[in-house]
């Protein structure tokens, strides 16, 4: 597997596109309180967000031969996926780093911006999803690409905007940090949900192999079934210690539970995407 | 001009690999990157019966470029438009003034025809060695086979000649982006 640079950006990608659309849904709750704690509470999950799109933009052109060249890749929006991904991903990151930055400068959030984000992050997972799926490497064309993606978008976004978001709350308000750890808890559940409907038409559909020194998928990670094992029991703790946060959090238990989650996450989506490339690799 | 396409006699093809070197050594190509590959297909096995053992094993070798396809899915691919057809004889090319060396291609061929150069970052390919064809010479890869397995022309020409067949064992369905190639299958290919 020689694609470090692309898990990078996808990673990064769908967890600060997961991120915007988490923000989004929790601002109406986040809009009770006055508008300078809002922007107190939310500023720092804004800039990680556009950190995080930066950081994916920064490990894509490290994938590319010629990056003085990049400005050509939105030159066949027509017929290429990938054209259309990187012009959508531009448009995401953009939004990204001006409803930050917007928000800094008029110290407060601008929920269009962050519906805008939303819609465009949904719409550029689909783009990439598209990109793979529309290859003709053996895995890849299979709905488990674009539910893998959606997944770790709802799998990485709440926990990320959780683990940002709690520890400026708890203080100003607790019940509603409790609803958010709840709320993110739920819509992990269903990331991972979105995750195993993928996984379970992956395995039941025949992979074709159109490449003609392509390897059939099941050759290709026949090696990596310890590893995908590892991801999956890695990904239960980490929801097991979001969840278990959603209900013990007047308990005291300490806010690090949530960064545990979301390093452990991380770790779990990331072999995950390890695996994925390692059929193309 | 019309669309030009490769005939391969994969009967006689030997797998000496006479066309890979010629063409890489007509290219200027580094190890690894190989514009025209040979893939040796084999399968059967030895079994034993009584006191000797016996085998049953089928190998024949298919030589492969670019084929310059009809429906090529490396250009319809690529973000930049700098993988093209050109239009006067449909050969697939790539403009290096576009190419970002994103290696997308790769993901998109069949026949495993884009060739990533680490040291220029750009994708590379058979380009049917135009340049000798407009001095009135062969491609490098037909000029230098032994065998005299390798053809060239104008594809109606080809397919007039030798008939239409394109699918053999180990290529690749030809439904999925119309290659400009004929084959004369080796009894086992078939």
């Amino acid at each position: 597997m020689h694609e470090w640079s692309l898990l990078i950006f996808t990673l990064c990608m769908q967890a600060a596109i997961g991120g915007t659309v988490m923000l989004l849904i929790f601002y109406k709750k986040l809009s009770k309180l006055d508008p300078e704690q809002q922007f107190h509470v939310m500023k720092l999950p804004l800039v990680v967000i556009a950190g995080l799109s930066l950081i994916g933009l920064a490990a894509s052109f490290t994938h590319l031969g010629s990056p003085e060249n990049a400005l050509n890749t939105i030159r066949h929006l027509g017929s290429s996926w990938m054209s259309r991904e990187i012009l959508v991903t531009g448009m995401f990151i953009a939004v990204a780093c001006g409803a930050a930055g917007l928000a800094f400068i008029q110290k407060k959030v601008n929920v269009w911006l962050l519906a805008a984000g939303a819609v465009i992050g949904l719409f550029d997972i689909y783009c990439m999803g598209a990109i793979y799926y529309n290859t003709l490497v053996s895995g890849w064309n299979s709905i488990n690409t674009y539910t893998s993606f959606y997944g770790t978008a709802f799998v990485l976004g709440p926990i990320l905007i959780v683990s940002l978001l709690v520890p400026f709350l708890k203080a100003k308000n607790e019940e509603l940090a409790q609803a958010f750890v709840k709320n993110a808890f739920y819509i992990a559940l269903g990331g991972i949900a979105i995750q195993l409907i993928g996984v379970a038409i992956f395995g039941i559909t025949a992979p074709e192999v159109n490449q003609i020194a392509g390897v059939n998928v099941m050759d290709a990670l026949e090696g990596y079934q310890t590893t995908v094992a590892i991801r999956w029991m890695i990904e239960i703790i980490g929801i097991f210690f979001i969840g278990y946060l959603s209900i013990a959090m007047n308990k005291k238990i300490p806010i690090y539970f949530a960064y545990g989650a979301l390093a452990v996450l991380i770790f779990a989506e990331g072999m995950s995407r390890y695996v994925f490339y390692v059929m193309g690799a | 001009m019309a669309q030009l396409g490769f005939y391969i006699n994969n009967d006689y093809c030997t797998g000496c690999k006479a066309c890979v070197v010629a063409c890489k050594d007509k290219n200027d190509n580094e190890v690894g990157v190989n514009f025209r590959r040979v893939y040796e297909h084999s399968e059967g096995d030895y079994v034993e019966r009584d006191h000797a053992v016996i085998q049953n094993i089928q190998t024949f070798f298919t030589s492969i470029s670019c084929n310059h396809c009809e429906n090529p899915k490396c250009v319809e691919g690529c973000p930049t438009g700098a993988m093209y057809k050109r239009e006067e004889d449909g050969v697939v090319l790539v403009d290096h003034d576009k190419c970002v060396g994103c290696k997308y291609c790769v993901w998109n061929c069949p026949y495993g025809a884009p060739q990533y150069n680490e040291v220029l970052g750009k994708m590379t390919k058979c380009d049917f060695c135009i340049d000798l064809i407009s001095a009135g010479e062969n491609p490098a890869c037909v000029g230098s086979c032994p065998m005299r397995a390798i053809e060239y022309g104008p594809i109606e020409e080809l397919r007039a000649k030798y008939g239409n067949v394109s699918d053999i064992k180990g290529l690749p369905n030809s439904s999925i982006t119309k290659p400009n190639l004929v084959i004369t299958a080796h009894r086992n290919a078939k």
